[in-house]
């Protein structure tokens, strides 16, 4: 059944969170999520006074009352400040200034001194029972399909605690996430797209962030949550899309579910892996927010403006252009790598090394692609330095474009030898011509009544990913005809 | 507070802070409540909450437009809830000095008040209800602690003196941390016959985010009030950094030993009393207590101001004790290095502190000597130099903490003139002050 959304007045509002590549954003602790865990601490939470009725107070009260958080601690990751012992330290400048880039890209108004609010939760994922947040943009835009997408606010703030597991009243949260620096990204309400271009606005989202070259990639760095709400209907929030390609999907089952029912509740859900979501929680009040007054306001002057936007990096669009004309890639393909997480290494890459732009850009899009689809490659675990590496041997001549997939999926799953070694592992070195010669020479010695094509065959299984296959065809048409 | 023209603009708009506006600056309009200036940051800066709770800051220029709006918020939106007491509770007291213990946040401003009501209390901590009741809730004073002398000291002995005669079962009194070793020290001298609980509490975190100290400190702190068997003065804060249990310490044997942790206060040169969970359950630590009795107590609260601590460091001008001899200084305790050192046979004779030691003792101002080590003892004769600055008649303060034998001094000096007395009532040990024997498990405890 076609869905006519236009019909049943869809009305979505993202809200984008992607999180920064810097230290933490209260302190010098890094965001690596790397390092192994070195304490525990156990603390209880508590309501706190603000404008709760009796009946609310009473539920916080109880339901806090009945559960001890646990926090593991996790080395050079972690210090007194995530462990709520410390003051924070002045906001981290490199990331606030990322943020302002962002804020920018999507037209804001930066305030002329920002002021660092504390926003209360209750669920134990912010230690100190608040998430520090601030807004840096105000009002901005997104062209999209010649229209101004409304882009309400960007805020920079703090990334919760992740939740290992809750059970019996006791909750762990890994602290190593809680601080690294987030920025929000929400947009007015979207009115008359179809789910398919609320996808779109999301990626359109997560491209702009990306151009700045200074967002973490990778599973969990993105998280979405969207608004749904039909004709007649009540406002559901569905929070933690952690993958773009998942979005149209999600919000088109909540249209079915909605329609499905004969009442919808005003409600938070959560979404389970195959796009489904599930009932949390009533959908909470606005969120409280007062002044960290552990903080001085942020005097943002005019200078400090002019002099970021002198720096703004080129916009998606131009970049778009310029993938095709000057990097002779196709239209798909640069959209692909433009969406990629890998963008900005793809192009201190191709900026570093001479090597084929098109290749490198079906590493990052196609190859790790299929590594990560067989399930066994933890592509997570490949550097900026692997991919360097990889690429400056490219380059040389060390290696073939066709023994790449070997070589990342040995690398991934062996940290602690360099690219060189993994080559050297699966002797994947390249060979020269004259000894590529001599195996065909041996080959058609001892095949001599075969046909050619036999022959290629039988030295591309000897020499492959060692030589480019066109030289195998070469060589053996050569040597035959001799 | 705004600056002053930005205050003139807004009087003549008739716009208050609490009003809804609609501000226009370089073409963009902002709608929100007019905020407080706080006290940081630029004072022509308004401040603007938005309707998302956000605040912002915009700068007021010649081109700003401001318009009041129909709304007003109140600002102080303090909660008020209503908490019965039960009955048949131990009747516990409350004295509050101010610090952050006692402190509420209006949500709007970020604005910190003291609060001093029972309810307010209760709205903290409503888990005391189940525990104590409040017989009285004094406010002494709202202060921070770094800004407490002895006239609050003489006033929190007297007050808690008034409340445990007339029937209090112990006292809880609220206090700002970074001086609450000097006032619980002070306490210990003054209560010379005491004999029921006396609990100082304080929070490292205030009590506006959830997951501040103070709930655990007051409940833990309640429970000793309401029903040890500790007639001491002593300090009831987080043992840990994980909300698990408190320790109670004897007042003269412990220390604030962190800027900001929650577990900043650790015993010195003693074990804890005892350790004291939320639920109730009291493990006694350490035998060496007074037992809870009945009976009339008074408080010795004379005390001397004009004593000072000095801490002696490789370059520190030995000069600064005659300026304070020449002041009317009437007593000085020495934070020595190691040992007890201060610079002796130093290579330029005019760094030595010795002279100026004995100077000040031929004028009748007696000498304390403790260790900035803040662990250990004190020693007159293991080194040459020390064996130097004895000969000069100092006092050697055992294993005093510095600021304990500061605030013993000024109240030993209180009661007697005479140089062999004042001596002879610094080595008493009047309130566990001073350990007879150092046990191995105490340090870093």
């Amino acid at each position: 059944m076609m869905i006519d959304y236009k019909k049943l007045n869809l009305k979505c509002g993202l809200e984008i969170h992607q999180q920064l590549d810097t230290r933490k954003l209260f302190c010098d602790c890094s965001s690596a999520m790397k390092n192994e865990q070195i304490l525990t601490i156990k603390r209880k939470q508590h309501v706190v006074a603000g404008e709760l009725g009796e009946v609310d107070f009473a539920a916080q009260y109880e339901f806090l009352r009945n559960r001890t958080f646990h926090y593991q601690i996790f080395s050079g990751e972690d210090c007194l400040v995530e462990c709520d012992e410390e003051p924070p330290h002045p906001v981290n400048r490199k990331a606030l200034e990322i943020a302002l880039q962002i804020a920018l890209l999507f037209n804001c108004t930066i305030p002329d001194e920002i002021h660092v609010m504390r926003k209360t939760l209750i669920d134990g994922s912010a230690i100190s029972g608040f998430q520090r947040t601030t807004i840096v943009g105000l009002n901005g835009y997104l062209k999209y399909k010649d229209k101004k997408i409304e882009i309400k606010h960007v805020s920079l703030e703090e990334d919760a605690a992740g939740i290992v597991e809750e059970s019996a009243g006791n909750v762990t949260y890994k602290l190593n996430r809680l601080a690294i620096p987030l920025v929000e990204i929400g947009t007015g309400l979207l009115i008359g797209h179809t789910p398919q271009e609320i996808q779109e606005i999301a990626y359109l989202i997560g491209i702009v962030c990306r151009s700045t070259g200074k967002v973490k990639r990778g599973i969990g760095t993105v998280r979405q949550d969207v608004n749904v709400s039909i004709k007649g209907g009540k406002r559901v929030e569905i929070k933690g899309v952690q993958t773009l390609g998942l979005l149209s999907k999600v919000i088109e089952l909540e249209v079915k579910r909605q329609l499905s029912l004969p009442e919808v509740k005003e409600e938070t859900r959560a979404v389970n892996p195959d796009g489904t979501t599930r009932f949390i929680r009533p959908l909470p009040g606005a969120a409280r927010l007062y002044p960290e007054t552990d903080i001085p306001p942020i005097s943002i002057d005019k200078k400090t403006i002019e002099r970021i936007k002198k720096r703004l990096p080129e916009p998606w669009t131009k970049k778009l252009i310029r993938f095709k004309k000057q990097l002779k890639l196709s239209d798909e393909l640069s959209k692909q790598i433009l969406r990629s997480d890998y963008l900005d290494l793809f192009e201190k890459i191709v900026k570093k090394f001479k090597v084929s732009p098109s290749v490198v850009a079906n590493v990052f899009v196609s190859t790790l692609k299929d590594l990560r689809k067989r399930g066994e490659a933890p592509v997570e675990n490949l550097t900026d330095e692997d991919f360097e590496e990889l690429f400056g041997l490219l380059e040389k001549g060390k290696i073939v474009k066709e023994s790449i997939l070997d070589i990342l999926l040995y690398k991934s799953k062996n940290l602690d030898i360099s690219i060189k070694d993994c080559i050297k592992k699966l002797e994947l070195e390249t060979i020269t011509e004259k000894e590529l010669r001599e195996i065909v020479k041996d080959v058609i010695k001892m095949n001599r009544d075969k046909p050619v094509e036999k022959i290629i065959g039988i030295v591309m299984s000897k020499v492959r990913g060692r030589v480019k296959s066109e030289n195998v065809v070469k060589v053996v048409k050569e040597e035959c005809n001799k | 507070m705004y600056s002053e023209r930005v205050q003139h603009f807004l009087d003549k708009k008739r716009i208050n802070v609490g009003d809804e506006v609609r501000l226009i600056k370089d073409k963009k309009t902002y709608e929100g409540i007019l905020m407080p200036r706080i006290e940081l940051g630029d004072k022509d800066c308004l401040v603007l909450k938005l309707r998302n709770g956000y605040n912002i800051g915009i700068k007021f220029e010649r081109n700003v437009k401001i318009e009041k709006l129909k709304g007003h918020k109140k600002l102080e939106k303090f909660p008020a809830r209503r908490f019965e007491q039960k009955p048949n509770l131990p009747k516990v007291s409350l004295l509050a000095t101010g610090g952050t213990i006692a402190s509420r946040i209006d949500y709007l401003t970020g604005g910190v008040k003291m609060a001093f009501k029972p309810e307010e209390f209760f709205f903290t901590v409503p888990e005391l209800a189940d525990i104590i009741t409040f017989k009285k809730i004094r406010l002494l004073s709202s202060l921070a602690s770094e800004d407490l002398w002895y006239k609050n000291w003489q006033q929190m002995a007297e007050e808690a003196a008034k409340e445990l005669n007339r029937g209090a079962r112990g006292i809880i009194i609220t206090h700002g941390t970074d001086t609450m070793h000097f006032s619980s020290a002070a306490l210990s001298f003054m209560m010379k016959n005491l004999n029921k609980p006396i609990v100082f509490a304080g929070a490292q975190r205030s009590s506006d985010r959830g997951s501040s100290d103070t709930v655990m400190n007051l409940i833990c702190s309640a429970h000793v009030a309401g029903y040890s068997d500790f007639a001491e003065v002593g300090i009831c804060m987080h043992a840990e950094s994980s909300d698990t249990f408190c320790f109670f310490t004897r007042g003269t044997k412990v220390r604030k030993c962190h800027t900001s942790r929650r577990d900043a206060f650790r015993p010195i040169n003693d074990l804890p009393l005892a350790k004291v969970w939320p639920d109730g359950k009291i493990e006694i630590m350490n035998e060496n207590y007074k037992k809870v009795s009945e009976g009339r107590i008074k408080a010795d609260i004379k005390f001397e101001p004009k004593v000072a601590l000095l801490k002696a460091y490789p370059g520190s001008d030995p000069k600064l004790i005659d300026h304070l001899v020449k002041d009317g200084i009437k007593g000085i305790v020495i934070e020595g290095t190691g040992l007890g050192h201060v610079p002796t046979s130093t290579p330029e004779p005019e760094r030595s502190w010795v002279p100026h030691v004995k100077n000040a003792i031929d004028s009748n101002v007696p000498v304390v000597i403790t260790s900035q080590c803040i662990w250990g003892r004190v020693h007159p004769y293991v080194y040459r130099n020390l064996r130097i600055l004895d000969s000069t008649g100092v006092i050697w303060g055992e294993d005093m903490i510095p600021e304990v034998a500061y605030v013993k001094l000024g109240w030993v000096i209180a009661h007697t003139k005479n140089l062999k007395k004042i001596k002879e009532m610094m080595l008493t040990n009047y309130a566990g002050e001073i350990s007879k024997r150092s046990d191995p498990r105490t340090f870093l405890y």
